[in-house]
């Protein structure tokens, strides 16, 4: 009987822990992922990207989790959106071939890998990013993080939200326009983002 | 420096140890490498259509050398060519316009073959034989696609075509100043009128450049080929089927400044 009921709590318990996985999608209308680049060497441009999709999961039981962002690049948007006499804007020129090239490759995509925990949160999300159809590691740190009823709705939706950031190299991607002196190699992202619980 | 002195250099270099060879057309191949290695590089990987224009670029003059070492230049020849580059241009831009709606996809898969293909075919067969007009035509369009590009969003495609044009411009320099005409034939104008027609169209798909200023820089090398003083000097005629051509490629360039939004 002792046997019996060890062998069926060794079956039952990882099922347990299946349940508590949690998917949620997220909010792109409160999900913006933001950058930072050098520029000439004497200030930092900031720019962001709308419309930004995808899906996390998170188990808190087994600290797992995955998480997947698609962002539309032709989106990209640095507050220079009126040519005032010039051929053509700062954001014009960032969706053609010398950065985004956004007909080509209207999406970026970061896909996770591995998720650390600190504690009963997720901590740091290891994944690829894939940018030009090159595709190589990068690691967002998790800086907040709260979930719960989402005030809006009376509580009856359930969400997560939180600041992400990270860094890469954008000629590891192929985007060399501007290097060495221009325009920085390395680009800081951060990103504010929220999920609902499906 | 990216898109001028530096590839110019590197042409003159070529033209000048080559010419005397029949490959003096190679100098254009070598501006646009200089050019294309310092704004991004000479990795071909991903495959993208830009590095899919970088392979045409290399593999257009070894097609030119081979079709001057092997055939005499006819009108067949000409077409034949001319098929080829349409064919390249679909096989670069094809899998970003297939996502254009049908009525955007006909229009740029349309300009694009037909503007490449007609610069290609009138070049080799009404130009490729002087080596003069041929330069002339390489130097206005490679500077007409450029500052087009620029005007288009693209300083990058505009260096590239910049650079076409120094190149075209230290092909045709030696023959200003010795007073003689060099061979240009199927290398010239494969390694200088093919990427010129490329990048025009890779502008007008990824970044902004209107289809009739396409079809305008098409017309370039048509005014390359505008008469001249029969009798007169080397230098006197690059100097006027030059300006034939910048006056062409300018009203292309026009064409290109964006109207008001």
């Amino acid at each position: 009987m002792k046997k019996l009921a060890v062998g069926v709590l060794s079956v039952a318990l990882p099922l347990g822990a299946m349940a508590q996985a949690e998917n949620y999608v997220i909010d792109p209308f409160h999900t913006v992922p933001y950058f930072e680049v050098d520029h000439l060497g004497f200030a930092t441009i900031r720019g962001r990207f709308a419309k930004t999709t995808g899906k996390f999961t998170i188990d808190r039981g087994a600290k797992t989790g995955s998480a997947e962002i698609v962002i539309p690049t032709a989106t990209v948007d640095t507050g220079d959106p009126d040519r005032e006499g010039r051929p053509r804007t700062r954001d014009e020129h960032l969706r053609t071939p010398d950065f985004f090239n956004a007909a080509e490759f209207p999406t970026m995509m970061f896909r996770s890998t591995a998720v650390k925990f600190a504690g009963d949160n997720p901590d740091v999300i290891e994944g690829n990013m894939t940018l030009l159809g090159a595709t190589k590691p990068v690691s967002l740190k998790i800086e907040r993080w709260r979930c719960g009823p989402d005030p809006r709705t009376q509580g009856k939706r359930y969400q997560c939200g939180g600041n992400a950031t990270g860094s890469f190299k954008r000629s590891d991607f192929g985007m060399k326009f501007g290097l060495p002196n221009a325009i920085g190699d390395d680009v800081k992202i951060w990103m504010s983002f929220y999920g609902f619980r499906q | 420096m990216q898109g001028g002195v530096a590839p110019f250099v590197a042409a003159l270099v070529v033209a000048l140890a080559l010419a005397p060879f029949r490959l003096g057309g190679l100098s254009v191949l070598a501006a646009f490498l200089t050019c294309t290695y310092f704004v991004s590089g000479l990795q071909v990987t991903p495959l993208t259509a830009m590095r899919k224009l970088l392979i045409l670029a290399i593999a257009a003059p070894i097609v030119g050398v081979l079709a001057d070492f092997a055939f005499k230049p006819t009108r067949v020849g000409a077409v034949l060519l001319a098929s080829a580059a349409a064919a390249a241009a679909l096989w670069m831009l094809w899998p970003v316009i297939s996502t254009k709606s049908p009525k955007e996809a006909w229009l740029l898969s349309g300009t694009a073959v037909v503007s490449v293909a007609f610069m290609l075919g009138f070049a080799q067969s009404q130009l490729s034989s002087d080596g003069v007009r041929a330069g002339a035509a390489g130097l206005a369009m490679g500077l007409g696609v450029g500052i087009a590009a620029i005007f288009s969003a693209s300083a990058a495609i505009g260096l590239q075509g910049i650079a076409l044009g120094a190149g075209a411009g230290a092909y045709l320099l030696p023959q200003m100043i010795r007073g003689k005409k060099s061979f240009a034939g199927a290398t010239l104008t494969l390694t200088a009128v093919l990427p010129a027609g490329l990048l025009a169209a890779a502008a007008m798909v990824l970044a902004q450049l209107p289809w009739y200023s396409v079809l305008a820089l098409a017309a370039v090398p048509v005014a390359a080929r505008l008469p001249v003083p029969q009798r007169a000097s080397v230098w006197l005629q690059a100097l006027l089927c030059s300006l034939y051509g910048f006056v062409v490629a300018g009203v292309a360039c026009a064409l290109a400044w964006p109207t008001p939004q």
